[in-house]
């Protein structure tokens, strides 16, 4: 397996004078499911954002594919991000477009601004925009409006735009977070069968132990901005388990809490 | 003894400040030489002036709705060249989708600077250099008005376009990509809601501003009252309120449908 990305020293300081990240160390080699998890504020968003750069690390070196990303120009970062698919906690979908449209945008990033403003997809791209649609089960949703979408399927979106990325890495900032265990599963699987089916890497935050454990290759543990594990599955024992969210046990039960109470922060999610 | 329920600090300030009021209320009177005798000789007029203005007449009806119209055009080509230069310099200024800070940092305080000088101003400088009329009504509200929509639209950038740019960004996006493909499918109807209000605005605006030379239904209504024509300034101001009211329901609407449409 080749070594995809490879991460030294990586360190940021927030303007308030917040450590997030304190000197992480990391390689991830191809086709590698990584879950990273940790407590509320371990720095886990941060860690995923320093790596395409939507946060400027502040010390370390970031390397992907060969490609030194901490010093890449506007150009060479831009081709580095088109390699890096994203998803997010809140899927970020432009929600006045069609949902075949948010898949198409995964092709912006091998697009001129010409091509990208005017929507010339190539109908290659549509095609294929349209299967990767099918196969998360979205096939009577392609021409709806994204806001029209409940949750799952506004991840499921979300999942296709990445994967319309053809990339080598998926980034996932806690994509199940805002969704109900049965969506959940759904895209959990989703991002799962397609990684493993075309052989892309993926990071991903959870904040569930279980589920971390049930999906992923090696699991990563963040606290205070330090790696406290880095193992496979199976050696994350209750005891590390307990470790990493020592003092914060009650976050290890996210899940059940967002269940109680489905708009803790008061934003609409559905 | 009773007992107290308030907050002690809150209630000394809230005291202070109506004491400073009063305080400040007399000498202010004075100032102005306010008398009581110029104001009942005031009052004892009216029924005489609405006399005057009850006699309505229809003679000026068309030239009163020309110049209507000038206003109404007027407004309209400064909103419009307003908005086209504002939505290129606001995805410039917000923080969000800024691509040089520092130029951002500049275009704002310039932004700043426009809006403290008051609309009147403007149009008055317009005059100056432009002559009274049309011109000079465009060219004065332009100002105001793109400043205007700058502000409005980059609030609205740094808030609600947040997350899109955010996911064009990260999938290697162009700038034009993240703002064109991103944020303005996500504002558009925050920026038509905005666009028909400062529409809205700047008729009442240029209503008044003819007055100050800008052109439009202001110039006549002028000239009424520094002749004391009050039967065809009344309908003047007719027809200026109908239209404002007019233009008031459909802006509503507008945005009515808006916010169904966004949910
Ligand atoms: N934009 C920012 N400015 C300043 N401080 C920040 C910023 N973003 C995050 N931080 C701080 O950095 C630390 C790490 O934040 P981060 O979002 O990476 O944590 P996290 O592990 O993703 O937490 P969560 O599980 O709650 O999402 C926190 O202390 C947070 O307050
Ligand atoms: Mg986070």
């Amino acid at each position: 397996m080749t070594i995809l990305l490879e991460i030294k020293g990586l360190t940021k300081k927030y303007n308030a004078g917040t450590v997030a990240l304190d000197g992480i160390d990391l390689q991830v080699k191809s086709k590698e499911f990584i879950a990273v998890i940790g407590p509320s504020g371990a720095g886990k968003s941060t860690l995923l954002r320093c790596i395409n750069r939507l946060v400027e690390p502040t010390s370390g070196s970031i390397d992907f594919l060969g490609q030194r990303v901490e010093k890449a120009n506007s150009r060479d970062l831009r081709h580095v991000r088109s390699q890096i698919g994203m998803i997010f906690q809140h899927y970020n979908l432009v929600s006045r477009l069609s949902v075949l449209e948010n898949v198409l945008h995964g092709r912006l990033g091998y697009m001129s601004s010409i091509a990208g403003v005017f929507n010339r997809y190539s109908e290659e791209d549509k095609k294929k925009a349209i299967a990767l649609l099918h196969k998360v089960g979205l096939e009577n949703e392609v021409y709806k409006r994204a806001d029209e979408l409940s949750g799952g399927q506004k991840q499921r979106v979300g999942v296709c735009r990445a994967l319309a990325q053809q990339p080598q890495l998926i980034l996932a900032d806690e994509p199940i977070a805002s969704l109900d265990p049965k969506s959940s599963a759904v895209v959990m699987d989703a991002i799962h069968r397609n990684c493993t089916e075309q052989g892309i890497a993926c990071l991903v935050n959870l904040h569930q132990v279980e589920v971390a454990k049930q999906y992923a290759s090696r699991i990563i543990g963040i606290k205070n901005g330090k790696m406290v594990f880095d193992g496979p599955p199976e050696a994350l024992t209750d005891y590390h388990a307990a470790l990493i969210y020592e003092g914060k046990e009650s976050q290890m039960y996210q899940q059940q809490v967002a269940e109680e109470q489905p708009n803790p922060t008061g934003r609409k999610y559905a | 003894m009773k007992i107290p329920i308030s907050h002690k600090a809150t209630k000394r300030n809230q005291r202070l400040f109506f004491l400073v009021m009063i305080v400040l209320f007399v000498p202010c009177l004075f100032y102005l030489n306010l008398s009581a005798t110029q104001f009942a000789e005031g009052i004892a007029r009216i029924p005489d002036i609405a006399k005057q203005f009850l006699q309505i007449s229809l003679d000026d009806l068309p030239k009163l709705l020309t110049e209507l119209l000038t206003s109404v055009i007027i407004a309209f080509l400064s909103v419009v060249i307003s908005v086209i230069v504002a939505l290129l310099l606001s995805f410039v200024i917000a923080d969000t989708t800024a691509p040089n800070r520092h130029v951002a940092k500049v275009l704002r305080v310039i932004v700043v600077v426009i809006r403290t000088i008051p609309t009147t101003i403007w149009v008055l400088l317009a005059v100056a250099s432009m002559g009274f009329g049309s011109m000079a009504g465009v060219l004065g509200l332009l100002f105001p008005t793109t400043s205007f929509l700058i502000k409005s639209f980059t609030a609205q950038i740094d808030e609600a376009g947040k997350d899109s740019v955010e996911a064009i960004r990260a999938l290697g996006g162009t700038w034009w990509h993240v703002v064109c493909n991103g944020a303005i499918p996500t504002l558009y109807t925050t920026f038509l809601a905005l666009i028909a209000f400062n529409f809205e605005m700047t008729v009442a605006e240029t209503v008044i501003l003819g007055m100050v030379g800008a052109g439009g239904i202001g110039v006549l209504l002028q000239e009424y009252i520094s002749y004391y024509e009050f039967a065809p300034l009344l309908m003047g101001i007719l027809v200026v309120f109908i239209t404002l009211f007019l233009l008031e329901m459909m802006t509503n609407q507008i945005r009515k449908r808006l916010n169904s449409q966004a949910r």
